[in-house]
């Protein structure tokens, strides 16, 4: 699995060099407008870094499916299916190489903001306010302490949930496209018609779920409920990829 | 050792194999001729799970091929199927990490003998050294079938005896070679059983010392019988 894994970081690093050379770009703009108290290049890099964030994190996604798709429908398929790899196993790497390379990128971005936000802070407003706000910060976070875990914990899994599930029906939507409408016309858009329509079933699925007045419970059992959506989806992807899937 | 069972594979109305049955013993080696749709490559591509069949099976000792069966079954497709951004040494690398018969050395030898080099871009490469890489890549391992589609398509008379003697050279007691090629004089000299297919059937299955010794034939002389001018059908074909 870890080979795999490898393998498919390999295909995705050029859009992901791509994406730390124009952070990098955006980052330098930001920091000679800070140092140099330039307000138009401080603006421009502000804004780099956070379309870079949202955007990136958005494509590391996005060329998941893309990269998948390829898999399937071109010659490169025979990369992954003459290895003695089952189709679980190539679903799997994916999905966990994708994960983790978002799980980074959201690391490294927050890192970085948190980096430009104390450089800024220290030589726009010197060393007392920067203090100040790191004071401001600690009081709040005493206060919230309790209550910040458990959300900053409900905070990563809905996010978990939601890329989980938005990844594993886009692989279910390609699959099909690939094997029950392979050489079909127009297999392509309808292979994207079934993936909105399986996201709205499998979202009213989840919407169904009774809250028993309990708003907290009922977050845990909607989570709960993608993460058991997900897992079927994953293994109606494989079960199909093994038996009828031909590249 | 591998065989099929009554193997169909049917894309949309087309029937591109057609209940085949067949069988490959280790020790031999299998030349698979047939026109260009006759069936081959879909019959190769099924030994190794790429195409699913839609009845049948094709079995590995016993076992339906898979995951298992493709430890010590080597493929090589007609295609270029390396990724766009593989050097000759990284598609050496990959098949290294996934394949437990892979030699690293007998692969740099191999390369060497093709006369590539390991810093090439597999994208850039003509068909003929794309050949070559492919041929390369697949007799590093030390596999027990070895199912090689149209190895010498696009190559040149010298790289082909190359090629022959790389190919030649992974033959032994143990091991299963087919070899589909056009190419039936080339086969001729080095094949042990002809296997004929036509429009999607299984025409005949011969042993090519038989065909010589009883029949006074040669493999080339069988295929303009059963393919030239229309060809025999499936049932005059039977009765040699």
């Amino acid at each position: 699995m870890l080979k795999l894994m490898k393998y498919e970081f390999r295909k995705t690093m050029f859009s992901k060099l791509v994406l730390l050379v124009v952070t990098g770009l955006a980052e330098i703009l930001f920091l000679t407008g800070v140092f140099l108290e330039w307000d138009k290049g401080l603006a421009i890099g502000m804004v780099g870094l956070l379309l870079c964030t949202v955007i990136g994190i958005f494509y590391i996604g996005l060329e998941s499916l893309i990269v998948f798709h390829r898999d399937l429908n071109t010659k490169q398929s025979y990369m992954l299916f003459l290895t003695p790899r089952n189709s679980y196993q190539v679903l799997g790497s994916k999905i966990l190489e994708n994960g983790i390379s978002i799980f980074l990128a959201g690391a490294f971005f927050a890192v970085l903001a948190a980096v430009d936000v104390t450089v800024a802070v220290l030589y726009i407003g010197g060393l007392q306010e920067f203090l100040d706000l790191l004071k401001q910060l600690s009081f709040t976070w005493d206060v919230e302490i309790n209550i910040s875990r458990v959300e900053i914990l409900m905070a990563f899994l809905s996010s978990l949930a939601s890329w989980l599930m938005m990844i594993v029906t886009g692989y279910l939507a390609i699959v099909l496209s690939a094997t029950v409408l392979a050489g079909k016309r127009f297999s392509g858009f309808v292979s994207f018609l079934l993936y909105i329509a399986l996201t709205w079933v499998s979202g009213m699925a989840l919407d169904r779920i009774p809250s028993f007045d309990n708003v907290t419970l009922k977050f845990w059992l909607v989570i709960a409920g993608a993460f058991a959506v997900s897992t079927v989806m994953y293994a109606v992807s494989g079960w199909i990829m093994e038996r009828k899937l031909s590249v | 050792m591998l065989e099929c069972r009554e193997i169909t594979k049917t894309y949309g109305r087309k029937t591109a194999v057609d209940h085949v049955s067949l069988r490959f013993e280790p020790g031999k080696i299998y030349a698979m001729l047939g026109p260009n749709g006759s069936g081959k490559t879909t019959l190769m591509k099924m030994a190794v799970g790429l195409v699913k069949p839609n009845s049948g099976s094709f079995y590995y000792n016993g076992e339906k091929v898979g995951q298992e069966s493709r430890r010590e079954i080597a493929y090589m497709s007609t295609e270029p199927y390396f990724y766009n951004w593989m050097t000759v040494k990284d598609v050496g690398q990959y098949y290294a990490d996934f394949f437990e018969d892979f030699s690293p050395e007998k692969y740099a030898q191999l390369i060497d003998r093709m006369e590539l080099s390991m810093d090439m871009k597999a994208k850039t490469l003509s068909s003929g050294m794309m050949a070559k890489l492919k041929i390369a890549v697949t007799m590093a391992r030390s596999a027990k079938v070895y199912l090689l589609d149209e190895p010498l398509n696009g190559i040149d008379l010298l790289a082909r005896d190359e090629i022959m003697a790389s190919i030649l050279e992974a033959t032994g007691p143990e091991v299963a070679l087919v070899v589909s090629s056009h190419l039936v004089d080339e086969l001729e000299r080095i094949v042990d059983t002809a296997v004929f297919i036509k429009e999607s059937h299984l025409i005949e299955v011969c042993e090519v010392e038989e065909l010589r010794s009883q029949w006074g034939k040669s493999v080339a002389d069988r295929y303009r019988e059963i393919y030239g001018h229309g060809g025999e059908s499936y049932a005059e074909a039977d009765e040699i």
